[in-house]
């Protein structure tokens, strides 16, 4: 395989979990504001601060609103990491690896970018219709990977593009779950156990795992139970640990992966012995933080061993 | 017609005198070939035919099935314009074409084998000196080499016209990095997706076997026969208006689609490929890059598009490249007038497909011809493709022709001229009706230690009402093209 492919490879499957992950987010801040009682308060920035966007957002925006927020991370294609770019962007990519690839994948990434440059101004009108865009958004790219498991050979092109898959998944999962570090309780315990709960339901709708949590952990939801699951539940494929062993898995299955493999077990290790009874919101963030740094070296040692002979001429795939 | 008229669809602007129409005769009854396409069209009626026309529509953006516009707006991908009605010709008239166009790709690399090498049509005073001096697209640092099997054009895609009287010429032969296939291929798809009662019948002829074709000419250019080759196919990347084709080429044939700072050339002069386990040998470049941006350590020093020493490497004999640098010498428009001897030369033989007649400006008493009938005649540059830089005699204002006849005084070597030619039509959809629209076709011919032409080729059309002009950089659209089987001996 060449360099150049496997970097494009590894760069579908992290564009087109973000953009997932991105419509998921959404929607989950959408949910978590619905259930708050009146006097909770929460702010909208903070979706952009758990997408490490503060700063490209800062430059265009003059205020932090509902309105410009979402425009900013689902139809602004100056935001690298909006939906509609991330869309474009592995679309763009998807055309340059076309032929490793099952002949339907270009159509339908083809018809996901059509669809959203088509309704990506729908979601700005209201709530209803942006759920609606969302959502069709989330389910069109699911219907890409399934097509991915069901008709492509687990070659190495596969594994490229779910190595980038969970990559990226792991790092959006704690940054779904941080949101829940930016509620502000209220000063009622009573109610504020309630804000508590509804927040981390959800957050757990946001990643589809409710029915899952509640299946495997319990009916109750409590924040040490649902960062425990949402981080180190080794069964639930939205997860952490779960994105650490498909890794593991993919790196085995490639040449010269020891240095990469290193940086794999050191992450797991790390979140192995994470300590989440008893959780504060700032240690969590502090955890979640840790996490987003571990993943960053996973990249970066994948990019060392697979992408460096390949030196690229822009800058396409390279921004985080 | 009958009671069904009020159903069937409607042709408008037909008859046209003295143009010959592809499917129907004369009479306006279809000719043989195009009788069931008749049938069914009529039987489907006007309404349904736009129907899936729009379906098509929708297919071919959802295909994602583009070419690239280059403008001061950015570069724009355009949707693939595809008219839904066939054109249809009879098996027994391509069997003929097919021959003609083997004869014609046959006598043309041996042509350039000799130009590069012993020269003998020129002491034999067949071709002029002074014509391959005048060549721009002839490569010094080739001289003396000679390519597997002799062949350096392994991929021809050759221009066919057909004139009001019925006759099909030959229009030029893009010998340098023809393009157009995948849309033949993808046109075909296209028609039986939306269409699939029509191949019920097995009359017409099936195209598909082009990839696996292509490739078996590209690996019999193999340096290493004893093992499976690593064919790849060089592109100039994603921003060249035939990116679609050269992926799609790679993906149909299982070759590795590369670009230029994909491959590198080491001290052994083999050409290496960057992959994740490493640098991986390369035995066979399809390259989809010109002469001048192949290799900038052997032409031009700016090319970021090319490898630096696959020059090397080929001369080297360590890898084969089709088409082979400096193949394009025969792609001249001044070289295209000679053919007919060439292939006399050559082989000792009649052409099989004529060459459309055609005045060499380099030539004295030709060019005063030229000059004095501008207004009637087509005058074409010897070097441009893509219908560029040519003066159509009938359509220019007195001001163009007054400056074409200029650049002719300047540079005869680099014109010849060709009579406005009454060029063929084919009903085409215009709304919801058929009218008649110019096409020429394309037919791709392989060669390497075998001949392969494509059944039938990639049809082209002008959309616009009157117009000629059938490239798609310039507003042509492409139809299916169909050859049947009628039975006929």
């Amino acid at each position: 395989m060449l360099s150049r492919v496997a970097e494009n490879l590894y760069w579908v499957g992290r564009y087109l979990e973000r953009a997932e992950n991105t419509a998921r987010l959404i929607n989950s801040t959408t949910q978590v504001l619905l259930d708050l009682p009146v006097n909770a308060s929460f702010g909208w920035d903070v979706l952009i601060k758990v997408a490490g966007l503060d700063a490209e957002f800062g430059e265009r925006y003059p205020q932090a609103g509902e309105d410009s927020i979402i425009r900013f991370l689902i139809v602004d294609e100056d935001n690298p990491s909006s939906i509609i770019s991330s869309i474009h962007n592995a679309r763009e990519n998807t055309r340059t690896v076309r032929e490793v690839l099952p002949m339907e994948l270009w159509e339908r990434v083809n018809s996901l970018y059509l669809y959203i440059r088509e309704n990506g101004a729908r979601a700005l009108i209201g709530r209803g219709p942006r759920d609606d865009v969302l959502r069709t958004v989330i389910g069109q790219r699911e219907s890409i990977v399934g097509l991915l498991t069901g008709s492509m050979s687990r070659d190495v092109a596969y594994q490229f593009i779910k190595l980038g898959r969970n990559m990226e998944r792991a790092d959006m999962t704690t940054r779904i779950v941080d949101v829940n570090s930016a509620v502000h309780l209220p000063a009622d315990s009573a109610l504020a156990a309630l804000t508590s709960e509804r927040a981390w339901i959800s957050t757990l709708n946001a990643l589809s795992a409710y029915q899952m949590y509640r299946n495997h952990v319990g009916v109750h939801v409590r924040s040490h139970d649902v960062a425990e699951f949402l981080l180190k539940d080794p069964h639930f494929p939205r997860t952490v640990r779960h994105c650490l062993a498909e890794i593991e898995g993919c790196l085995s299955t490639l040449p010269q992966h020891v240095d990469a493999m290193k940086q794999v077990r050191k992450a797991w290790r790390r979140l192995d012995g994470m300590k989440l009874e008893g959780l504060t919101s700032p240690v969590l963030h502090e955890y979640l933080d840790q996490v987003q740094a571990d993943i960053g070296a996973m990249h970066a040692a994948v990019a060392r061993q697979y992408f460096h002979l390949h030196q690229r001429n822009n800058g396409a795939g390279e921004n985080q | 017609m009958n009671a069904r008229t009020t159903q069937s669809i409607e042709l408008i602007d037909y008859p046209q005198p003295g143009i010959y129409d592809e499917l129907l005769g004369d009479d306006l009854r279809p000719r043989p070939a195009a009788r069931t396409l008749f049938d069914y069209v009529n039987r489907l009626g006007a309404e349904e035919l736009v129907a899936r026309r729009e379906a098509v529509d929708a297919a071919i953006m959802a295909m994602g099935i583009t070419f690239t516009v280059y403008s001061e707006a950015g570069n724009i991908d355009r949707a693939w314009p595809f008219d839904i009605i066939p054109r249809t010709m009879s098996k027994r008239e391509w069997d003929r074409i097919d021959a003609g166009l083997k004869q014609r790709l046959t006598a043309l690399n041996l042509f350039i084998d000799d130009l590069y090498n012993a020269q003998r049509i020129v002491k034999d005073g067949i071709f002029p000196a002074e014509v391959l001096a005048g060549s721009k697209n002839f490569r010094d640092c080739c001289r003396g080499m000679t390519p597997r099997f002799g062949v350096w054009a392994h991929v021809c895609g050759t221009d066919l016209v057909r004139d009001g009287d019925g006759t099909v010429y030959v229009l030029e032969d893009n010998l340098r990095v023809p393009s157009g296939v995948s849309y033949m291929l993808e046109n075909r798809q296209l028609m039986k997706r939306l269409f699939p009662e029509l191949f019920k019948s097995s009359d017409i002829l099936p195209v598909d076997d082009y990839p696996t074709q292509l490739y078996d000419t590209l690996a019999a250019l193999s340096p290493r026969q004893d093992d499976r080759p690593v064919v790849v196919v060089l592109t100039p990347g994603i921003y060249n208006s035939a990116y679609f084709e050269h992926s799609y080429l790679a993906q149909k044939m299982g070759a590795i689609l590369v670009e230029g700072s994909d491959l590198v050339v080491k001290a052994d002069d083999c050409v290496y490929m960057k992959t994740i386990s490493g640098l991986r040998r390369v035995d066979v470049v399809y390259r989809r890059i010109d002469d001048d941006f192949l290799d900038p350590e052997a032409f031009r020093a700016d090319s970021m598009l090319g490898v630096p020493g696959l020059m090397r490497a080929w001369k080297a004999g360590k890898v084969g490249i089709a088409n082979a640098p400096g193949a394009g010498v025969a792609d001249d428009k001044v070289v295209y007038t000679f053919v007919p001897q060439i292939i006399k030369y050559y082989l000792d033989q009649d052409p099989i497909i004529p060459n459309v007649p055609s005045w060499l400006c380099m030539d004295d008493t030709q060019r005063e011809h030229v000059l004095a009938n501008l207004d009637k005649l087509v005058v074409k540059p010897a070097n441009e493709s893509g219908g560029y830089g040519m003066l159509i005699g009938p359509r220019a204002s007195e001001e163009e022709r007054r400056k074409f006849a200029d650049l002719i005084r300047a540079n005869p070597r680099n014109y010849m001229a060709q009579p406005t030619l009454a060029i063929s039509t084919a009903p085409t959809m215009v709304g919801d009706q058929l009218a008649p629209r110019h096409l020429d076709l394309r037919p791709f011919v392989l060669q390497s230690n075998r001949l392969h032409v494509t059944t039938g080729g990639l049809t082209r059309v002008a959309l616009r009402q009157g117009s000629l002009v059938v490239n798609s950089s310039q507003g042509g659209g492409s139809k299916d093209t169909w050859i049947v089987d009628t039975g006929e001996a």
